[in-house]
């Protein structure tokens, strides 16, 4: 089951991958007809603003850089170290013939991982999805939507009663005041 | 079950599984391999090459879900690989992410109070 939704994403990453040069302007900003957006709550005090030109602009930034240059390196390192065990099943370690095939796998799953990422940031940054970051203002760097929409009460289905709203918000009240203090500098 | 719980059943499976084993190749294989008995190493090897393979993948899909950030999806991803991290990194996760991720979908008839 998890190899199925796991190879349906792939197959999306896979035609995903932007090419800075197909980036719609940043003028068709939000659009309004991807449904309720939980992004028009408060804005993030810092990070870049989308608005700020072309959307591909965020790939050159120097953590961006970072992680290309991560996924660069590990790729071919693991090309490389799939390539070291052939030699070796070749030359009649048959325990090599595993990794063999396993170190290009794991190549593969990097292109994918990487891939999706920027898929995932260019939606963002187009409006088409909400930012995480939004929430940035509650909540501890490196929660995202998922539980964002706890503290916000997003997406109960009315089921929750008042007593716990309140207590979610005192929660989320407790993050903003401590959200500095041994705060993770999440990538993004 | 909703989708969330089941990836993280089906990620918190895996990284006990895989820890486990990982700790039976380092801990147990490795020295065996250095004294001469190469056999152990090498079958646990294959087990925890297998293992990892599925663990990275459902790693993969619960950080989708949680829509988690870069940094920590990749030390969740890198986790299997090192002896013991999976168990530190699977509390850090449930604690940091999985725990309000769930709150939501899950109306607690008894919700914690604070003091």
């Amino acid at each position: 089951m998890s190899f199925g939704v796991t190879l349906h994403g792939m197959e999306n990453a896979g035609t995903a991958a932007p090419s800075p040069g197909a980036v719609p302007s940043p003028s068709s900003g939000p659009s309004p007809s991807s449904g309720p957006s939980p992004s028009s709550g408060p804005s993030p005090s810092s990070g870049p603003s989308p608005s700020s030109g072309p959307v591909w602009r965020f790939l050159i930034q120097p953590r961006w850089l970072g992680w290309h240059l991560l996924m660069v390196v590990s790729f071919w390192g693991m090309l490389w170290l799939g390539d070291w065990q052939f030699h070796r099943a070749l030359s009649g370690n048959a325990l090599s013939w595993a990794y063999t095939f396993e170190w290009p796998l794991f190549a593969g799953f990097a292109v994918v991982f990487w891939a999706k990422t920027i898929r995932d940031e260019f939606r963002i940054r187009r409006g088409e999805i909400a930012d995480p970051r939004a929430m940035a203002a509650q909540l501890p760097a490196g929660m995202g939507i998922a539980q964002a929409s706890v503290v916000a009460g997003l997406d109960d289905g009315g089921d929750e009663d008042e007593e716990l709203s309140a207590y979610n918000a005192y929660l989320a009240r407790l993050n903003a005041e401590v959200k500095d203090h041994g705060r993770w500098h999440g990538l993004r | 079950m909703n989708v969330v719980k089941a990836a993280v059943l089906r990620y918190r499976v895996m990284a006990y599984v895989t820890g486990v084993v990982l700790i039976v190749l380092c801990f147990v294989g490795i020295p065996l391999q250095v004294a001469g008995k190469p056999a152990v190493a090498n079958d646990v090897g294959v087990v925890h090459g297998i293992l990892y393979i599925i663990y990275l993948i459902n790693a993969w899909i619960l950080s989708r879900k949680l829509k988690l950030e870069n940094k920590p999806t990749v030390i969740m991803l890198l986790a299997g690989t090192v002896p013991i991290m999976t168990f530190i990194v699977e509390r850090w996760i449930s604690r940091r992410f999985i725990a309000p991720a769930l709150a939501s979908q899950v109306p607690a008839p008894e919700p914690v109070r604070p003091g």
